[in-house]
């Protein structure tokens, strides 16, 4: 019995686990607490790491719940009883956002957080929140509505608990209310599916899905609650609200949050009704949707006179590039043309610049927050004599964001362009208007921040917040300079999965 | 068609709970919205399950050859009891949080976050 | 080292090479030019439209891009105005996109 094929699952219940012990060890001493916190993430990051690059050499990995052994997933006459991790391509790529983000956030939160403010109730619902992000994006059960609610509940949690400020409640009611409704509504769509077939697993729902009424029915109320969740135009409004009002290391984390949403959307789309979408009228609809989304949000980004607010825009603006890539992907994919699979791998390759620009972005933030108690862009100015790391930071991650070349968000925003201009030109005219605004957005709120004669003498950030960004920023750089290594590697098995791997996925669970 | 009737029931509670959640401006009545919508929804699972004349799916406890309700839609309610249940009272809280910071209830009011 | 994209592609060490190349030339046309700069003058002062410029005055980030801004003045409105922070107008918003999820799903 080695440990090796209890990965998946060791993945999602260790967080949990440090989510629960946390508080008790913080009981003890607080130097306890800490170390039990790096101890766990780096047990949860090795795991997902290692997990990935099982998954990208030798395929699918499968967890059973309860069985006997860990790929008995169905039982005699082939039907799946139990609760099955199954971990693909696209699942290994975004537990590797997911760890990346909550690495990043855990590093900048040991000095951000202030002790007499909440520190160990914020560690504990990031674990928690970590978890849940995990869970939604291993399993494959349908049953994973339990940690979308998980999810919901932590980051709402997170959102409002400096409740001595104004704001955050409010900011946290809002999306909770969200939230909450988006969530009965999958529910509904779960209980639907499971009336006709008897089942949960995703696998075996999607051989059997057939496009009948209640199917239809089904994927049009999954699709509206898990498009809410991430945050698309017209439904998006709480997105501004809960990132501008969340303390920097938790608002990194929420856009992670965003994009396991967004995994589950496409698991449902290409995986659940892969067999069942003929009509290209759905891709149309999240194509439509996510130009309308970033340029809606680009647009009121422009506008924004808080900080937080501005860069909560450009990170909704960035979701609709992911779904205008996989989007226009989702339109083609029964004609099956080669820019098809293009756009996704821009989609794809997308959220993991976006996990890292954004994120870069709001710790950079965090730390204007931290240093002057403000983020509103008329109070601030020429920080950047006394925070020149920061300032550096910031300025990477809004070129990267606006997709600026060399860097990442222009490698991933290139390939969406090329790819959607063939599907239609009008598209790409309008991505690439969003990224002009986001541009212009991003060099106001630089100059107006950083830029400047010195207003104030403020206490550059602490070495441990530094580091935090000084990763995602290295993984800005990486990306952008060598994106071809990263997409062969990471992207296409990702994409490939989507695009293509329905029948593997299902043979995987199924057998046979 | 009386078979049928439960599942009207589910749709008329939903319905009523999307009905207070868009036109009522109080934040407890919302969280009183969502919870209508949260029964109707539970409701939905559970009558999902049931088969006529089923006894409880304990296999101990159960008479031999005995017809049993679907055991999956039970588990899936109680979970969503759980959530529901923490759903609410995390609302409620911040609920109580806004009214100490702004004195009202009233959502019309609560807009400092917008534009 | 290149992702090809079907009908183009996108090296970022061929655009470092190049801008590299654009940024010598623009470093030999700024070389050949004339040396009228003198220190500690008034050459040294930021130009705002022959104004004195007050000490430590700094444009603001809601400044900069004014002209754009305003341009855009008139889809911002709009876009702007049904942001209203109104919890029941969130609900209403997200009741059209799933009737519009619905009925797209439906009628296809």
């Amino acid at each position: 019995m080695t440990i090796g094929i209890h990965v998946p699952i060791l993945a999602i219940a260790v967080p949990l686990l440090g989510a629960f012990a946390l508080p008790i060890f913080a009981k003890v001493h607080r130097n306890l607490r800490d170390l039990w916190a790096i101890l766990v993430a780096a047990f949860t990051c090795a795991m997902v790491v290692a997990l990935a690059v099982q998954v990208f050499t030798s395929g699918i990995q499968l967890y059973t719940l309860g069985a006997a052994s860990p790929t008995a997933t169905v039982v005699q006459g082939g039907f799946p009883i139990r609760i099955v991790l199954v971990v693909d391509g696209m699942s290994a790529f975004m537990g590797l956002i997911t760890a990346l983000v909550g690495l990043a956030s855990l590093m900048y939160a040991f000095q951000f957080l202030k002790e007499e403010q909440g520190k160990t109730l914020a560690m504990t619902l990031f674990f928690l929140l970590w978890a849940g992000m995990l869970g939604m994006e291993y399993t494959g059960d349908m049953f994973n509505f339990v940690f979308l609610e998980v999810t919901s509940i932590a980051a709402c949690a997170l959102v409002g608990y400096r409740t001595w400020e104004s704001r955050p409640p409010e900011a946290a009611f809002k999306a909770m209310a969200m939230y909450t409704v988006g969530g009965l509504l999958v529910l509904l769509a779960v209980g639907i599916l499971y009336g006709e077939y008897g089942a949960l697993n995703i696998a075996y729902l999607s051989s059997k899905i057939s496009g009948t009424p209640l199917d239809k029915v089904a994927l049009g109320l999954l699709l509206g609650g898990l498009l809410m969740k991430a945050g698309t135009v017209p439904a998006h409004m709480w997105a501004p609200d809960a990132y501008g009002e969340a303390p920097a290391q938790a608002a990194i984390v929420l856009v992670a949050n965003t994009q396991a949403s967004l995994y589950g959307l496409f698991r449902v789309l290409f995986t659940l009704y892969g067999g069942a979408l003929s009509t290209p009228a759905v891709g149309w609809l999240v194509t439509a949707l996510g130009t309308l989304t970033l340029l809606v949000a680009a647009l009121m980004a422009v506008i924004q006179t808080d900080l937080g607010r501005l860069i909560a825009y450009g990170a909704v603006s960035q979701i609709g590039y992911m779904l205008l890539g996989v989007g226009v992907g989702l339109t083609v994919i029964s004609s099956r043309p080669d820019f098809g699979l293009v756009a996704m791998k821009g989609g794809i390759f997308h959220m993991m610049n976006d996990a890292a620009t954004v994120g870069l972005l709001f710790l950079a933030a965090g730390v204007v927050k931290r240093a002057c108690g403000t983020k509103d862009l008329r109070a601030l100015g020429g920080l950047g004599h006394d925070l020149k790391w920061t300032s550096g930071f910031f300025f990477l991650g809004a070129l990267a964001l606006a997709g600026i070349p060399p860097l990442n968000g222009f490698a991933s925003k290139f390939l969406i362009y090329e790819s959607s201009f063939r599907l239609s030109p009008i598209l790409t005219a309008i991505a690439v208007l969003g990224s002009i605004l986001l541009l212009a957005v991003f060099v106001r709120a630089f100059q107006g921040v950083f830029l400047g004669p010195r207003l104030r003498t403020v206490q550059p950030a602490p070495l441990g917040m530094l580091i935090a960004m000084g990763v995602l920023a290295a993984i800005i750089l990486a990306f952008g300079l060598v994106p071809d290594f990263f997409v062969r590697h990471m992207v296409t098995p990702a994409a490939e999965a989507l695009w293509r791997g329905r029948d593997l996925y299902l043979a995987a669970v199924l057998g046979g | 068609m009386i078979g049928n009737f439960p599942f009207a029931v589910c749709m008329i509670l939903i319905a009523l709970g999307l009905w207070t959640l868009l036109t009522r401006r109080n934040l407890i009545k919302l969280a009183i919205g969502i919870t209508l919508i949260e029964s109707g929804v539970n409701l939905f699972l559970v009558t999902l399950g049931y088969v006529r004349g089923g006894v409880a799916p304990i296999y101990t406890y159960a008479p031999p050859g005995a017809r049993m309700v679907l055991p999956t839609p039970q588990a899936l309610t109680l979970t969503s009891i759980v959530i529901g249940l923490a759903t609410t009272a995390l609302m409620l809280a911040f609920a109580v949080v806004i009214y100490r910071h702004r004195g009202t209830l009233d959502a019309g009011k609560i807009r400092e976050l917008k534009g | 080292m290149r992702l090809v994209t079907g009908q183009g592609f996108w090296s970022p060490l061929v655009w470092l090479a190049l801008a590299a190349g654009v940024a010598l030339l623009a470093w030999a046309f700024w070389f050949r030019g004339r040396r009228t700069y003198k220190a500690g003058t008034e050459q040294d002062m930021p130009f705002l439209s022959g104004e004195q410029v007050p000490e430590g005055a700094h444009v603001g980030g809601q400044h900069l891009y004014w002209g754009f801004v305003e341009g855009l003045r008139p889809f911002v409105d709009r876009v702007q105005a049904f942001h209203t922070g109104f919890l029941g107008d969130y609900m209403t918003w997200l009741v059209v996109l799933l009737a519009v999820a619905l009925l797209v799903v439906m009628l296809t």
